[in-house]
């Protein structure tokens, strides 16, 4: 039986996103704004100013070309503080996905691994991985073995994964949704395919 | 020949007139017209709030039921204006209120509301059916709670993005038990909300059409309201999680039935919060989708995200974030053929540009839906080229708004700027109304618009042009021109004051980081009183004030009836 079969999707962990946009006649759905102060530049002074870029040239917006450069003056005045600008979203935006960035409830599912005849195990994040293929190739890399289906062979060369799920009791990779597999699984171990 | 017709009769014709647009025109024709108009005008639209007054609104459509207002200039949605600029809805509601007028529909966009306004709102005006907000500010959920305990025959109530101070969590429960006329919801924008009143409220309004949660609702939730409203059109989601501890298959299943009655829903939004293990429950109603909002789903990448618009074939609006690269770009191209508008929003806007969108997503659009009218394109870099081919596949573009996150990035395959793609955008789009660019630019750019965008309105500009030349390529080509606003660009006095005329054809004017002076503003207000000319100082350097030859940081004019504004904070000067 092959695993890729029974997949429906794969689980990514949650991105460390910084800012979303919406131009301004968009749809609503985001979260009351929190004050946009993480994000500062310094003001333009009134005298021949240009806006300043350095605060983005730290953030990692870079201006290539030397075109502008006479353009930008560093403010010679006493600076207030102000948000950013530029790019053009909304900064309400900015803040809720900095908020989204920082929440981490779903963020990782770490479940020890051990392959038979090693002491150490490793630790594995399932939610980084975007399905039971993925799973696999991560699982192989990680142990440099070749996993394989139980059905397919039986034989001490090769391996097959197994897991502990919430009723204590060790069953075959891959016979479940990828969901289910993880609202189960409690660790992992890669054990001999002529065991199973 | 229509002036032997009684009032009635014309009045009769006119109701089938409905755009402003039209509307107006129509009371340009005659006297008698125009009276005939002014009384029969139910909705009227002020796209300045500081272009009229509220009495001279109220004397000239005595019967308007419905008004649109708008504050603060576009700019402002990007931290360019300060807070307490402007934009106050007070006056309004209050002449409103205590004039005769019926008003049932108030649409607010870029303005400060108060709790007091919505209070005096909801006791004003007995037949008030809908509020909507988008982009205020200057309210809490008092206010909100005196919309819903008065308003009896409240049908719609829909707040977009607005910053809004939270109290208590009690206003949705302000609703009476009588309000059973809720079409349409929205409280997206909120962090909070009682979720029992909310399922007793949608349990007893079986019209509602429209309804976007916020992320205080979980799935559990979702799926009861679903349960009790399978008739929504629009929906938007709150919370699309499950928590991993709880039983959460029974409740996924549960979800799953559920959504399968849904088969109204058409618009889709939300999921402020998304575990992509529970996508495939809205699987079964992509297939019905028309628009899809996914601006705001930080969660839903990779594969995800491709196997859900897979199932999307019917998507005419498609809102995203930069996540589905060109790649993912390719396959919106060949499953979405009726896609007529298409925004990508960076996920990183200041970051190494790994998981963005090139100008290779755009032309796969390009190729793949010809009927696109409508673009807002957030990306890494663009090419001549692929502009070019753009142009090429979709004539038929209204809005086309590009931005390259680094704003004076040539062509970095040919190293020259952007001048001959969007040349080739206005040329072949010759209904184009509104543009907003971006890249390396020279004045080359501006002489294509002024020669091709003949129904431009609204054109945006940032760290473009080389002179004057520029901005009156613009100014003298085109005719339409409604709204310009530009920022960090070499225009100066001599653009400003070469055609001071225009600015009354306009709506208005923003220049900021530019290099107009004091003098050329002051010579622009002397000579067009009918223009409000604003300076913005948000410095406190008195030793900088009143040198004409010091350039001004930012302006903002627009053509006024009714002369200076009085309630101008201290950072504003209005030059007379």
């Amino acid at each position: 039986m092959l695993l890729l079969g029974t997949l429906l999707m794969g689980i990514t962990s949650e991105q460390h996103s910084s800012a979303s946009s919406i131009d301004s006649s968009s749809d609503p759905s985001a979260a009351a704004a929190t004050s946009s102060s993480s994000f500062c530049a310094p003001m333009q002074s009134n005298n021949s100013a240009r806006f300043d870029l350095s605060t983005e040239l730290r953030l990692g917006l870079s201006i290539s070309s030397s075109y502008y450069n006479d353009l930008f003056t560093t403010p010679t005045t006493t600076t207030r503080v102000q948000p950013l600008s530029w790019p053009p979203i909304r900064s309400i935006l900015r803040s809720a996905r900095l908020d989204k960035a920082l929440d981490q409830k779903q963020a990782s599912l770490f479940i020890k691994i051990y392959m038979e005849g090693i002491p150490i195990g490793r630790k594995l994040n399932l939610f980084a991985q975007d399905g039971y293929d993925s799973l696999m190739t991560t699982i192989a890399h990680m142990f440099l073995t070749t996993i394989l289906c139980a059905d397919r062979v039986h034989s001490d060369k090769y391996h097959v994964l197994t897991y502990e799920d919430k009723e204590g009791d060790w069953m075959m990779v891959g016979d479940v949704p990828c969901e289910m597999f993880l609202n189960n699984v409690k660790r992992l171990k890669i054990t001999r395919a002529d065991r199973c | 020949m229509m002036n032997y017709f009684p009032d009635e009769v014309l009045e009769h014709v006119f109701d089938f007139v409905t755009s402003h647009r039209d509307r107006n025109a129509v009371s340009l024709v005659c006297k008698l017209w125009y009276r005939v108009e002014r009384f029969s005008r139910q909705r009227v639209f002020i796209g300045n709030c500081y272009a009229i007054s509220p009495e001279r609104l109220i004397d000239r459509f005595p019967g308007v039921k419905a008004l649109t207002l708008k504050g603060k200039p576009h700019f402002a949605d990007f931290n360019l204006v300060p807070q307490d600029w402007g934009g106050y809805v007070q006056p309004w509601i209050e002449a409103l209120a205590r004039s005769r007028i019926g008003l049932e529909e108030l649409r607010l966009k870029r303005m400060v509301v108060s709790d007091e306004s919505l209070d005096v709102l909801s006791r004003s005006f007995t037949n008030f059916k809908s509020l909507v907000l988008v982009s205020c500010e200057g309210f809490t959920t008092d206010g909100l709670e005196a919309i819903a305990a008065n308003c009896r025959f409240l049908r719609e109530l829909d707040l977009q993005e607005n910053e809004i101070e939270e109290k208590k969590n009690l206003w949705l429960g302000c609703f009476p038990d009588s309000c059973t006329s809720l079409v349409s919801l929205n409280f997206a924008c909120l962090k909070e909300i009682n979720l029992v009143a909310l399922e007793r409220l949608v349990a007893r309004n079986p019209n509602l059409k429209s309804l976007k949660l916020n992320r205080a609702v979980p799935l559990e939730a979702l799926q009861r309201i679903l349960m009790r409203a399978p008739q929504l059109v629009d929906l938007g989601t709150g919370s699309f999680v499950l928590d991993r501890d709880s039983d959460d298959s029974e409740t996924y299943r549960k979800l799953r039935g559920t959504i399968l009655k849904c088969r109204s829903i058409r618009n889709l939004s939300g999921f402020l919060e998304v575990a992509p293990r529970c996508l495939p429950a809205i699987y079964p109603i992509c297939l019905n989708l028309t628009y899809l909002n996914l601006s705001y789903a930080a969660g839903i990448h990779g594969s995800e995200l491709i196997k859900l618009i897979r199932l999307c074939g019917k998507l005419q609006r498609l809102w995203i974030l930069d996540y589905i690269g060109d790649k993912g770009l390719e396959i919106v191209a060949s499953t979405c053929k009726d896609l007529q508008e298409l925004r990508v929003f960076p996920s990183d806007p200041f970051g190494a540009g790994h998981a963005a969108v090139t100008e290779t997503g755009l032309v796969a659009i390009s190729s793949g839906c010809p009927k696109l009218n409508s673009l807002l394109y957030f990306c890494q870099q663009m090419t001549n080229a692929a502009l070019i081919a753009v142009a090429k596949n979709c004539p038929n573009f209204i809005r086309f708004r590009l931005c390259i996150l680094d704003p004076t990035k040539p062509d970095p395959v040919t190293m020259q700027p952007l001048d001959e793609g969007f040349g080739a955008i206005v040329q072949s789009s010759k209904r184009l109304r509104r543009l907003s660019l971006s890249g390396l630019l020279t004045d080359r750019v501006f002489l294509y618009i002024g020669m091709y965008a003949e129904q431009l309105e609204m054109l945006s500009i940032a760290f473009a042009g080389e002179s004057d030349k520029g901005m009156l390529y613009v100014l003298n080509g085109c005719k339409k021109l409604r709204k310009l606003e530009i920022r960090d660009s070499p225009f100066g006095d001599m653009a400003l004051l070469r055609d001071v005329g225009k600015y009354e054809t306009m709506r208005s004017l923003w220049m900021s980081s530019c290099d107009v002076t004091l003098g050329g503003c002051k010579t622009l207000a002397k000579q067009m009183p009918r223009l409000n000319v604003e300076i913005i100082n948000e410095n406190d350097q008195m030793e900088f004030a009143h040198e004409d030859s010091q350039k001004v940081e930012k302006m903002y004019l627009y053509r006024t009836l009714v002369g200076p504004r009085k309630d101008a904070p201290e950072f504003v000067w209005t030059l007379v």
